[in-house]
């Protein structure tokens, strides 16, 4: 079947998506970017420009650069928003038939709908050039206050790019439906976007099989591109106090600056701290100026606070103009590049008491919502395909109480894996298989699901047995966990129905709550590690003094006898360090006794060639390690 | 079960085995492809994050022409200056050639050239009588592509149409 394309068709900026392989992906335009500029140009040589390209050339043709022309379509040449915009855009806009508005580009008078399809066919023709197949329908999303007369509109721009438009879709339901949310049932949603030069807020209330636009509000002047220019202003204002020099007069420092405020402001995002560096920026009376500011993460957000402010007092107006609390909302999606700042997180966090969905690129988010809703058109996303995951990582209790994970979180099912395990003591000869479910280092944390025994193993040193534990989920959820002991064959299996059966709130909370005792949990896990480390250097030991026998020089032996027993008595004790440092000590005294062994060895063959036959042959019915080998090959010796 | 049943029945279970059927080739077609695009994407990804390194890279690279540029102008005249100048020269020429191995390129511009969107970006624009309209006429940053992809437009002020 054809694939249908999800437009996100922005004031600034616009993206695509499409469902592949049950998942819904962003697709590339042929600059090789993954949003391409809302802007088409004619530019001076009679060329038609879109994306990149139009942006390029914009300051040496202004008025044949159409940008921005979302605040435009589908409205009145009269309509208040128009009269105000006219006076801001560089190009050349008039009343056209049926008082709609019309712009000027190159020679010709163009709708608003004309230029948004220049913009969605080069979106259309990049595509099918990525993709490599023909794309005739779309899905393409608008701002949830636009009326009917702007949805039209969108669509007529669509159709005139050559799209048999299936759906105008709202962007904040694209958002909601690229996080899933159109799954859950009478719920209020708020979609938080802050893009590049607008921000929209909107209230959505979800019932099964539909979403409603329950209020919307916002600031079409208000955008990231506002806290660039905070930053820039910052830097030269900052500049002309220390060097008394204004750098708003030079094209190549201002251009610049200006890029180094978005490089600072995004990775402030991540950093408490940038240092803008720009060498060289100017030059003064005394020679060459160089800029170097930092600026850290409390004064950007003071720098623009007044912008923040704003946008959660417009969430404010926006709930009450709805009759809702911040209480009443289940679920908030951020949206927009702007919400990657993490003032921006906080704030809304701090609103509605409830962390923010965030995890989808949030420039991208309502491209892939549209793609969601063309592959529900299309039959690409079926409920019946769609696939579970588990919830929570699924794994057995081994040596020290440790929570051994088998299927990790978010594994989709049907899944089998298996893993080899062995026992911890001298002759054992059963297991215990504690089934666990959780994300905690220590099984106790944990809950259990079910326990079984594996008994009938045949006695046999530690380490030895090959348990083969295996955790088979089907479609449904149904969790098998299966012990087989390798040599004997016998096995042991147990049956949990519902092992995802928890409740979503079950899930957060625990969830959550391993994310509050990581580290911990962590320290906890390590102990136990260092511990089983240092058990079996102990046996190890003791059972390589034993083996060796004579051959390992008595003020050797004892030396290392004592460092055993030595670990041994700590052991009994929770100091860690030193029982870390004990069990190097002696892992190194140890290997003096591997060093002499070898050594012995070698003088022995040296002795003549004769007798290194007769070992050989015996060497034909050892099935052991090839260490094991010469340690029996210097037993034979001996006799 | 009368026959009708079972033939209503057996018609019911045929149509569904043929939609599994459907279904599990799509899924193991889709899958298959999958792994394809995955493998492309990761050389997309290896390329990509060389694409962040050398575009990071470029501004120290600025950084040289901006300090010899101010050099010759201020400084041209001492000539114990001229092997620290040299030296400069050296480093950059270094620092090019890792780069150039890396595949990028210089885009190639002179002053007088047109103005190509598809190289250029426009910084300002100056009234020059010197040059006509819509060509360059100054050249503020250098421009580079990387794998044949432009990954800094060459800015440039252009002269205006008077």
């Amino acid at each position: 079947m054809a694939k249908v394309l999800g437009i996100d068709l922005g004031t600034t900026f616009s993206a695509m998506a499409t469902i592949e392989g049950g998942q819904p992906k962003i697709i590339e335009n042929a600059e090789g970017e993954r949003t391409t500029p809302s802007v088409a140009a004619f530019s001076k040589t009679g060329e038609r420009l879109t994306g990149t390209l139009a942006r390029r050339q914009a300051i040496t043709n202004p008025q044949d650069t159409i940008y921005s022309v979302k605040r435009l379509i589908g409205r009145k040449f009269s309509d208040p928003i128009v009269q105000k915009d006219k006076n801001l855009l560089s190009y050349e806009i008039k009343e056209g038939a049926n008082g709609g508005v019309e712009i000027k580009m190159g020679e010709r008078w163009y709708k608003p709908q004309e230029i948004s399809a220049m913009i969605l066919q080069k979106l259309k023709t990049d595509a099918e050039a990525k993709l490599g197949e023909k794309i005739t329908d779309a899905v393409i999303t608008c701002p949830a206050y636009f009326d009917d007369s702007q949805r039209k509109a969108t669509k007529d721009a669509g159709e005139v790019a050559g799209f048999n438009v299936k759906r105008v879709i709202n962007e904040p339901t694209a958002a909601a439906l690229a996080y899933g949310l159109d799954k859950k049932k009478d719920q209020e949603i708020v979609v938080y976007d802050f893009g590049g030069g607008t921000f929209d807020i909107s209230i959505l209330y979800v019932s099964p099989d539909t979403i409603e636009v329950k209020g919307t509000g916002g600031d079409t002047h208000l955008g990231g591109d506002d806290f660039d220019q905070k930053i820039m202003d910052w830097v030269i204002e900052s500049f002309k106090r220390d060097e008394n020099i204004d750098l708003h007069k030079d094209p190549l420092a201002l251009q610049r600056i200006k890029e180094a405020a978005e490089k600072a402001k995004k990775e402030l995002s991540s950093t408490m701290q940038v240092e803008i560096n720009l060498p060289f920026i100017t030059s003064g009376a005394s020679g060459p100026k160089h800029l170097s500011y930092s600026l850290n993460r409390s004064k950007l957000e003071e720098l623009v606070d007044d912008y923040i402010k704003k946008s959660i007092d417009l969430t404010k107006k926006t709930m009450k103009e709805c009759g809702l609390k911040a209480s009443d909302i289940e679920e908030i999606v951020l949206v927009g590049g702007q919400t990657r700042m993490p003032k921006i997180q906080e704030e809304v966090k701090k609103l509605f008491g409830k962390e923010p969905n965030k995890e989808i690129n949030p420039d991208e988010v309502v491209a892939i919502g549209a793609a969601v809703q063309a592959g529900i058109i299309g039959g690409e996303m079926k409920d019946v395909l769609l696939l579970d995951v588990t919830p929570l990582s699924l794994g057995i209790e081994t040596l020290g109480g440790v929570n051994t994970v088998l299927i990790s979180k978010n594994t989709t099912v049907p899944v089998a894996k298996s893993q080899i395990f062995s026992t911890a003591a001298e002759n054992q000869t059963s297991v215990e298989i504690n089934v666990l479910q959780g994300e905690r280092p220590m099984s106790v944390d944990n809950k259990s699901l079910g326990r079984f025994i594996l008994d009938g193993i045949p006695p046999s040193p530690r380490g030895i047995p090959q348990i083969e534990v295996t955790f088979d989920i089907d479609v449904n959820g149904i969790l098998n966990v299966t012990a087989k002991d390798k040599a004997t064959g016998k096995e042991q299996s147990i049956h949990i129905e519902g092992s995802s059966g928890l409740s979503k709130d079950e899930i957060e909370k625990l969830k959550k709550e391993a994310e509050l005792h990581k580290e911990e949990d962590e320290k906890k896990k390590g102990n136990i590690e260092i511990r089983n480390n240092a058990e079996s250097l102990v046996y190890t030991t003791e059972k390589t003094l034993k083996d060796a026998g004579e051959k390992v020089p008595a003020d050797l032996k004892a030396k290392i006898e004592d460092k055993a027993k030595e670990l041994k008595e700590i052991l009994k004790n929770d100091n860690f360090d030193i029982i870390k440092t004990k069990t190097e000590e002696l892992s190194q005294s140890l290997q003096e006794v591997g060093t002499h062994l070898y050594q012995q060895q070698k003088q022995e063959e040296e002795k003549g060639k004769p007798e290194e036959k007769e070992p050989d042959k015996d060497d034909k019915d050892d099935k052991g390690e090839k260490d094991d080998k010469k340690a029996k090959d210097a037993d034979f010796e001996e006799k | 079960m009368t026959d009708n049943k079972k033939q209503k029945e057996l018609e019911k279970l045929k149509k569904e085995k043929d939609e599994y059927l459907k279904g599990w080739q799509k899924e193991r077609a889709d899958f298959i492809n999958y792994k394809k695009d995955e493998k492309e994407r990761f050389k997309e990804v290896v390329r990509f994050s060389n694409e962040r390194i050398i575009k990071s890279l470029i501004a120290v690279l600025d950084g040289f022409d901006l300090a010899i540029e101010s050099f010759l102008q201020q400084g041209k005249d001492k000539k114990e200056n001229e092997h620290y100048l040299k030296g400069i020269y050296l480093i950059k020429s270094q620092f090019e050639d890792i780069l150039e191995k890396e595949g990028i390129e210089k885009i190639k511009v002179k002053l007088g050239d047109s103005f190509n969107p598809a190289l250029h970006e426009v910084v300002t624009v100056i009234e020059d009588k010197k040059y006509s309209p819509d060509t360059i006429t100054e050249i503020l940053e250098k421009g580079y592509i990387l794998n044949g992809k432009v990954i800094r437009p060459c800015r440039v002020i252009v002269a205006k149409t008077i």
